[in-house]
């Protein structure tokens, strides 16, 4: 190859370059636009829109957005917004009329043939708007998918969001599915529907280990006190891991009816137990483990002696024992925390 | 003499045109995720992780050495991130200026006593402060030790599993430490460390530590900034970390898991160059194990970064980076061509050496021979041509490549005249801005054996306008 082959190689890149530069620039002009656009009509509608929402039978909303030539992307983010910002948003029949009315089609046909982006923000907005007409539609999507993979994920999510216990069965198919989806599950069904599929994950007649973890620390992060009786069994469970979820919930769910089942915590030989157990302590105000509390002050791991002391800062007389504590404990790493937590430390934003 | 000055054009034209062949491959292995994930609503598929408890607490590390301009506006950055369970903690590093005092100040804190594990060894801390207002807001006050020794200490005093390294004068976007953590959360931790990317903020708009407006600086020195942005962020980082061999996350933007960090030894005191040596040493470590854990570059979360203006600054920071470079591939070079660490050893080291390391050293004998060819007669002046168009397309039109190639897939700039003024300022790199480049680039290898660690020395204007 001599000069004049490089100059030619030189120049037809930078020719294609400036046909690229100038299809982009001109792409990102008619995109500048059409967003102008919509931004226009979406504003243009929203007093309409407010109307309609509030007494469906003004009708002057539907008339102005079949008007609209970008209707469906309007109506799209009218109805994400009020959704996202209204309490009631994602059960309010008018955002169940108006998407199944106008966005129903529009969903199907992208579920599927859309790209997989256009896919996944298809399923976020069928699971924000309720849109149960589309569960025929999931369903089969679902039969279909052979791998957990992100769209089967979210797939699933929504389908819980649409009340479907499916999603329970769905998610089982997969031995490795992680106890974050069982949680997102249960959290999406409503009360009834949730009530049932606890009772049956922790009576776990199929053996499904993640699923009882989720269910346990489900019932924690929710707070239904209904069933810390079935929680406190599970302290007795020969598994550690149950365990520990049954304590976590118990944690959460800040009652116990029989705090006698706490004390072996204290001399677990793990140490997540005791650390739990210390916590347990302090949030429920224990107060016959406070000498308990004061050993696990000396403990060997950072963390049980960190929750020990939070947990005294608890009580009443919190700072007496800890000044106690402070200047007379044997154990120099629990005078140090002692010292710490005496200034009624808040550890982080909650 | 002409023989071999001959022998050396051929030498660096080959290398020249394999390196930009090289960019043209890493960028055609990420450009299918970059453009799968474009139109993926971003709001909806971080919604979720806003309010799920499963979502882990993270403590945001800000080391700060002399950074009493930015240091404020960067926390209220934070304090505005959209995230369940954060807390901040500002190390200031035995800064001569008034940092700590303007943190004391603004966020009326309080010297608290505290027992601080030490899981890495650090210099002295002086004090610890908590803000009054915010609980969350921590201080550490210690003598002055390095970024990397400040980092340690800010790792040592954290309470949550995973922490956020940020630089003092950066702005984080709101939803930033979402999607950085959405990856680590979805794998179930597998996921070990994430980075952002980091974006020039000069001559964008911002007020109330956010990014109202994005636009551009009218330095050139600073546009070329961007442009340069683009090249590594876009075309290096994403496709190394789809092939799981990334080498380096930001020190200005990256999430870490705390315990693995911690079990590879902190930070590296020793290096300018601790971000990148922390993550080759995360990677031999997971290699020596044969973990399937993995290292990954998002490019979507964005941290907006204070560019230096002037030459001076920008000197110093690229003769810092180099040697930093060096320094790692260096401590690391057990590593390099080692089958025991896979495609670490085998190809993302000798990468990084070839390419980012001695791709100066080739550029420099390539712009003495354009020039020795030209004027001296070193070599035929038709060999001096081609170094020349072959310098141009590596220094130029692969750089304006990056502008467009930015355009095509995440398109942050929002108008078509920054489109245009981004293109036409990348070509004209090859003639001003990459010459300095390799120039500082060489200091920075012979720098390798004569200074000593220290904090960058840019000089702060602020980025909240």
């Amino acid at each position: 190859m001599n000069l004049s082959h490089f100059w030619i190689l030189i120049a037809s890149l930078f020719l294609g370059q400036l046909l690229l530069l100038l299809i982009l620039a001109w792409r990102k002009q008619q995109s500048n636009k059409r967003e102008a656009a919509i931004n226009s009509q979406y504003n243009a509608l929203t007093d309409s829109f407010s109307s309609h929402m509030m007494d469906p039978s003004d009708e002057r909303f539907i008339a102005e957005l079949k008007a609209s030539p970008y209707h469906l992307v309007v109506l799209e983010r009218l109805l994400n917004h009020y959704v996202s910002v209204t309490k009631a948003g994602a059960d309010s029949p008018a955002v169940l009329r108006l998407s199944e009315e106008f966005l129903s089609t529009r969903y199907m046909k992208l579920l599927k043939r859309g790209n997989w982006a256009m896919r996944m923000n298809t399923l976020y907005f069928i699971e924000d708007f309720r849109m149960e007409s589309l569960v025929p539609q999931l369903k089969e999507k679902l039969a279909k998918s052979s791998r957990l993979d992100q769209e089967t994920q979210q797939l699933i999510r929504t389908l819980a969001s649409l009340n479907e216990t499916l999603a329970i069965e769905a998610l089982a198919k997969y031995p490795d599915a992680p106890a974050r989806l069982y949680i997102d599950v249960f959290k999406r069904l409503d009360e009834l529907t949730k009530l049932d599929a606890l009772d049956a994950a922790l009576k776990n007649e199929t053996g499904n280990q993640t699923l009882k973890h989720s269910a346990v620390s489900y019932i924690g992060m929710a707070g239904m006190t209904l069933f810390l009786p079935r929680v406190e069994e599970e302290l007795q469970h020969p598994e550690m891991e149950m365990r520990i979820q049954a304590l976590k919930a118990i944690l959460h769910l800040q009652y116990m009816n029989s705090p006698s089942a706490l004390a072996p915590f204290f001399e677990s030989t793990a140490w997540p137990e005791r650390m739990f157990a210390a916590q347990i302590a302090g949030k429920l105000q224990l107060s016959r483990y406070k000498e308990a509390l004061g050993e696990l002050l000396g403990d060997s791991v950072w963390w049980v002696r960190y929750s020990s002391a939070e947990a005294l800062t608890q009580f009443s007389e919190g700072d007496i024992v800890l000044t106690h504590f402070a200047e007379s404990h044997p154990d120099r790493y629990a005078r140090d925390m002692a010292n710490q937590w005496k200034t009624s430390l808040l550890g982080s934003e909650q | 003499m002409q023989e071999v000055a001959l022998i050396l054009s051929y030498i660096v034209i080959a290398y020249m045109l394999f390196s930009s062949l090289s960019y043209l491959g890493l960028f055609a292995l990420a450009y299918g995720k970059v453009k799968k994930e474009n139109k993926l609503d971003k709001r909806e598929s971080t919604e979720d992780f806003l309010r799920n408890q499963s979502t882990y607490p993270v403590s945001i590390l800000v080391p700060a050495y002399n950074e009493e301009v930015g240091v404020v506006s960067t926390v209220r950055s934070l304090l505005a991130l959209e995230y369940p369970e954060k807390e901040i903690i500002v190390i200031d590093d035995g800064s001569k200026d008034s940092t700590s005092m303007r943190m004391i100040e603004e966020f009326k804190m309080k010297k608290i006593p505290f027992a601080v594990r030490t899981h890495i060894e650090t210099a002295k801390i002086e004090a610890i402060y908590q803000s009054s207002i915010f609980p969350y807001i921590r201080l550490i006050k210690k003598a002055n030790g390095g970024k990397a020794d400040a980092l340690n200490a800010g790792v040592n005093l954290s309470s949550f599993p995973y922490f956020c390294a940020i630089d003092g004068d950066s702005i984080l976007e709101n939803d930033g430490l979402l999607k950085c953590m959405k990856p680590i959360i979805e794998s179930d931790g597998q996921i070990i460390v994430t980075g952002g990317s980091v974006r020039i903020a000069n001559g964008s708009t911002i007020s109330r530590s956010k990014v109202e407006l994005v636009g551009l600086p009218k330095s050139p020195i600073v546009l070329m900034q961007i442009v340069e942005y683009f090249r590594a962020f876009l075309i290096g980082r994403l496709a190394l970390s789809h092939l799981n061999i990334l080498l380096i996350v930001s020190g200005a933007f990256g999430v870490f898991n705390k315990e693995r960090v911690i079990q590879a030894g902190g930070y590296n005191k020793n290096t300018v160059g601790e971000d990148m040596e922390l993550v080759v040493r995360l990677h031999r470590l997971l290699r020596e194990e044969k973990s399937k854990q993995r290292i990954e570059y998002i490019p979507d979360p964005v941290c907006w970064t204070e560019a230096p203006e002037s030459l001076e600054v920008l000197r110093s920071q690229r003769i810092r980076w180099q040697r930093g470079l060096l320094e790692t591939l260096w401590n690391h070079r057990k590593m390099m061509l080692n089958p025991k660490y896979g495609s670490i050893g085998l190809f993302s080291m000798p990468y990084f050496l070839f390419v980012e390391l001695l791709g100066a050293v080739f550029e420099f004998i390539g712009y003495f021979i354009i020039f020795g060819g030209f004027f001296f007669s070193l070599v035929d002046p038709q060999v001096a041509g081609v170094m020349f168009l072959v310098t141009v397309f590596y220094g130029s039109l692969i750089s304006a490549l990056a502008v467009l190639l930015e355009e095509l897939t995440l398109h942050k700039y929002p108008k078509v005249s920054h489109l245009m003024r981004l293109y036409f300022w990348a070509l004209t790199e090859a003639f001003w801005y990459r010459p300095l480049m390799v120039l500082w680039r060489v200091k920075g290898i012979f720098a390798t054996f004569q200074k000593k660690a220290h904090w960058g020395d840019m000089k702060r204007k602020g980025i909240s306008t």
